[in-house]
C-alpha cells in the first residue's frame, strides 16, 4: 500500500529568496527516489514540502489525489529526520510508539508492531533503555523503526544517516533496505552520498545549487535485493561516475 | 557504583551538617554570644523539648502553608507559562510584570494585603503563591521553549496538536528547569509563610511565635521557631532531590557517567 506522488509546478521562496524553482515530478508507487545535491540547494525544503510542514508559494503536490497537509492528518507520511529526535525520558519501545499514540484514532487499522520492528533491526534486548544509553547508531535505528511503525504508504528521510560513521551508515542501508522489503512505501530520500543513494534507490535525482532545479534525474537498475557486493559491481560503478558527472555539471557556475 | 561509593555519598552530607552544628555550638559557647544574637543548637533543641506539641503543631501549619502556597503557583504558572511559551509578544509583555514581583520586597506590603483580604489564611495563601510564581513561570517558559526542534518537527508531521505537544514534550522538557525553580522557591514560600504568619491576627504558625518572641525581645522561642522553618526546608529539599532523581533519571544533571543498559557496554 504505497502512493504515487506527483508535484506539479510546485515552487517555493522565502520572502525573495526562490528556493525551490517551479518544477514537474512523478513518482511511481512503491519506488525509492532520493535526492542529491550541494549543501542548502533546498533538497530539504522539497522534502518538507512533500511532507506538508511547508506550504508551497505555488504549484501543488498531490499524494494519491490527496495534499500532503490531509496526508498528515492521516498520518499517511512517515518522516525520519536527521537527528533521531528520541525523547530521552521515554525507553526505546515508548519512543518507537510515540506516533502511534498522538491522534490515535488516525492511526492505521494495519500498521506493523514496533517490537517485531525493533527486533528485526537488532534492538529486540533493549526495548527498555533509555536513549542515552545507546550508541548514535542504534538511536537511528529507533527513529528508523517510529518511522515504519505507522505502516504509512509514503515515508520521507532527511539524510537520516548523515551524522553516523562510515561503517555504521552502510550497515543502516542494508537495514534500511530490509525493512523496505517487509514493509513496502514510497520513499523519497535525501542524501549527501552518492553510494548510498545509488545502493538504495530506484531512481536518483540530483538537485542544482538553489534555487533547486531537477537537473538529472538517473534510473538505478540495478538487481534487487541488494546486497553489500552490489558496490563493487560494474554497473553499480558507472551510475555512481555518471551521477557524480552530473552533480559536477550542477555546480558550475 | 559500589555499594561503598553509595553509602560515602549519602553520608557526606550528614558529615557536613555536624561538622556545621559542632562548629556553631562551639561559637556560641567560646565567645559568649547573647542568647538573643544567636542561641546554640543545644540550647534551641533544650527548648524545643520543653513545648514540643506546641512546636510541632505550629511547624505543620507553616507547612501547610507554604506548601500550598508553592503548589498553588506551581499550578498556575504551568498554565501562565504554557501560554507564554507560545507568545513571543506575550511573553515580552509578562516579562516585566513577573519581575516586578521578584523584585518589590514583599515583606513591605504583607500589612496591606493582611488588611486587604481580611487577615487568616487567605493573604498567606496569596503572599505565598505570589512569591513563588516569577520562578516557577521563567522556569516553565525557558524549559518548554527547550524543547529538541527535530522531535517538535516530528510532532508536527503527525498533526500533533496544541495539547499532544504541550503533554508529551513541552512539560517533559521543562521538567529540568522546574526542578532548579523548585528547590530556590522552597525557601522563598516557607519565609513568606512565616512573616505572613507573623502578622496575620491568626496566631498560628511558628511565624506567629517568631514574631510574639521578637516583640518581647525572647531570643529561645524566636530561635527555636528559626530552627524548626530550617528543618522544614531542608526535608522539603529532601523530599524534591527524591522526587527528582525518579522523574529526571533520563537527564544528564541525574546520571552516572559511563551508564550502560544492563551491564553491557555501549557507548556513551
Amino acid at each position: 500500500m504505497s502512493a504515487a506522488i506527483t508535484l506539479t509546478g510546485l515552487a517555493k521562496s522565502f520572502g525573495t529568496l526562490a528556493v525551490v524553482e517551479p518544477l514537474d515530478l512523478d513518482i511511481r508507487a512503491g519506488s525509492f527516489v532520493s535526492i542529491v545535491g550541494p549543501s542548502g540547494c533546498g533538497k530539504s525544503t522539497l522534502l518538507r514540502l512533500v511532507a506538508g510542514l511547508e506550504q508551497p508559494t505555488a504549484g501543488d503536490i498531490s499524494i494519491d489525489g490527496s495534499s500532503p497537509a490531509h496526508g498528515r492528518a492521516r498520518k499517511r507520511i512517515a518522516m525520519v529526520p536527521q537527528q533521531p529526535g528520541l525523547l530521552p525520558w521515554r525507553t526505546v519501545e515508548q519512543n518507537a510508539r510515540l506516533l502511534l499514540e498522538i491522534n490515535p484514532r488516525t492511526t492505521a487499522a494495519h500498521h506493523p508492531d514496533p517490537r517485531d520492528l525493533l527486533a528485526d533491526v537488532g534492538l529486540g534486548e533493549f526495548l527498555d533503555a533509555f536513549p542515552h544509553q545507546l550508541s548514535g547508531g542504534m538511536q537511528q535505528r529507533v527513529a528508523l523503526v517510529r518511522g515504519f511503525a505507522l505502516g504509512a504508504p509514503v515515508v520521507v528521510m532527511d539524510e537520516p544517516f548523515a551524522a553516523l560513521d562510515e561503517i555504521t551508515r552502510s550497515e543502516m542501508r542494508t537495514l534500511l533496505a530490509g525493512l523496505l522489503e517487509r514493509h513496502p512505501a514510497t520513499v523519497v530520500f535525501v542524501t549527501h552520498s552518492i553510494t548510498e543513494a545509488v545502493f538504495l534507490s530506484d531512481r536518483v535525482l540530483v538537485c542544482s545549487p538553489r534555487p533547486a532545479r531537477i537537473v538529472a534525474d538517473v534510473t538505478v537498475a540495478l538487481e534487487r535485493p541488494r546486497v553489500d557486493s552490489v558496490e563493487d559491481s560494474a554497473g553499480f560503478a558507472a551510475i555512481c561516475a555518471e551521477l557524480r558527472r552530473e552533480l559536477r555539471m550542477a555546480m558550475r557556475p | 557504583m559500589s555499594t561503598r561509593h553509595a553509602i560515602a555519598r549519602s553520608i557526606a552530607p550528614v558529615i557536613g551538617i555536624t561538622v556545621f552544628l559542632v562548629l556553631w555550638e562551639l561559637t556560641v559557647r567560646v565567645l559568649h554570644v547573647r542568647p538573643f544574637v544567636l542561641r546554640s543548637p543545644s540550647d534551641i533543641v533544650a527548648y524545643l523539648g520543653k513545648a514540643p506539641d506546641d512546636f510541632a503543631r505550629a511547624a505543620w501549619v507553616t507547612a501547610r502553608h507554604a506548601f500550598t502556597g508553592f503548589a498553588i503557583a506551581g499550578v498556575v504558572a504551568l498554565a501562565v507559562g504554557a501560554v507564554l511559551a507560545s507568545s513571543p509578544f506575550l511573553e515580552r509583555a509578562a516579562q516585566p510584570v513577573l519581575t516586578l514581583i521578584q523584585v518589590t520586597p514583599f515583606a513591605a506590603y504583607i500589612g496591606a494585603v493582611v488588611v486587604w483580604l481580611d487577615g487568616g489564611d487567605p493573604p498567606v495563601r496569596f503572599i505565598t503563591s505570589l512569591v513563588c510564581v516569577p520562578a516557577f513561570v521563567f522556569a516553565a517558559v525557558a524549559g518548554m521553549r527547550s524543547a529538541d526542534p527535530a522531535s517538535r518537527e516530528l510532532f508536527a508531521s503527525v498533526d500533533a496538536g496544541a495539547w499532544q505537544v504541550l503533554w508529551r514534550l513541552r512539560l517533559p522538557s521543562a521538567l529540568p528547569s522546574l526542578f532548579v525553580a523548585a528547590r530556590y522557591n522552597v525557601g522563598l514560600a516557607l519565609i513568606a509563610a512565616y512573616l505572613v504568619e507573623g502578622s496575620n491576627f491568626a496566631d498560628a504558625g511558628l511565624g506567629a511565635i517568631g514574631k510574639r518572641a521578637a516583640a518581647n525581645n525572647l531570643g529561645d522561642p524566636l530561635w527555636a521557631t528559626i530552627f524548626c522553618v530550617a528543618l522544614l526546608g531542608s526535608v522539603a529539599l529532601i523530599a524534591i532531590s527524591a522526587l527528582e532523581r525518579t522523574l529526571l533519571h533520563w537527564h544528564p544533571s541525574q546520571r552516572q557517567v559511563g551508564a550502560s543498559w544492563a551491564g553491557r557496554a555501549v557507548r556513551p
